[in-house]
């Protein structure tokens, strides 16, 4: 396994958006719906924290149409899962963990 | 940021993948179904017609694709069987289980001529794939929890 180089990433700082990195790093893509009730945000301040991820290029949006219903689907890209892994090695750095 | 802050953050983390390990977990009819699955589709070698094995194969897949579209539509999210990390061992034991029971039940049938071999290993296999999909589940979450 390849050790991870710590690396603060404002991106990811903000609570919200490390959350998301978070639940993202844990499974291969989730609705929309769902990290909002995980995190625990509205709609609309999960949609600002989203797009700030995507415009770094560290989440995907998929939409897609099911029975007349549009859903949401967000992946995180490999550069995020890797300054999401360096963000939280550098945390773990500045515990002493 | 101090050395508070970060474990703060940390511990938030942790807390996060904790609630996510609740969700994640199929029901039991998920892991039976996809062993009926196997199993049906293992089973259709017996006939010797590729005609049935055909319809089988499409009946696998479809059903398979509704399992995936079951389990997106319960928990919200889609995790990899394949992933990297502790599951693997579960994974590495499907593939031997697999090449075991399928190359003997292969073997009986088509060597030995033993006609239904192919349902004895597609049952054989249904039940082991059930069995493996529960244990992932079981290894992915106590991954999630963070329990070595």
């Amino acid at each position: 396994m390849t050790a991870v180089r710590p690396h603060f990433d404002a991106v990811v700082h903000a609570p919200p958006r490390l959350q998301v990195c978070g639940l993202l790093a844990a499974v291969d893509d989730m609705d929309f719906a769902t990290v909002r009730d995980q995190v625990g945000v509205s709609d609309s301040v999960l949609s600002k924290h989203v797009r700030q991820l995507e415009e770094a290029g560290y989440v995907t949006v998929r939409k897609s149409t099911r029975a007349s219903r549009v859903r949401t689907n967000l992946a995180l890209t490999p550069a995020g899962r890797a300054a999401f892994d360096a963000h939280v090695a550098e945390l773990r750095r500045i515990t002493g963990g | 940021m101090d050395a508070t802050t970060a474990a703060a953050e940390l511990a938030a983390l942790d807390a996060n993948r904790a609630a996510l390990s609740e969700r994640v977990v199929q029901p039991w009819w998920y892991d039976a179904l996809l062993g009926l699955l196997i199993a049906g589709f293992i089973s259709s070698y017996s006939s010797h017609n590729t005609w049935v094995i055909l319809i089988a194969l499409v009946v696998f897949l479809a059903g398979v694709r509704a399992l995936i579209a079951v389990y997106r539509r319960i928990t919200g999210l889609w995790v990899n069987g394949f992933r990297p990390g502790r599951t693997r061992r579960a994974i590495h034991v499907f593939f031997v289980v697999y090449a075991v029971v399928l190359g003997a039940a292969a073997a009986f049938e088509f060597l030995l001529d033993v006609r239904g071999a192919m349902v004895v290993g597609g049952v054989v296999l249904g039940i082991a794939v059930a069995v493996i999909s529960h244990w992932w589940t079981r290894i992915y979450v106590a991954e999630l929890r963070g329990e070595r």
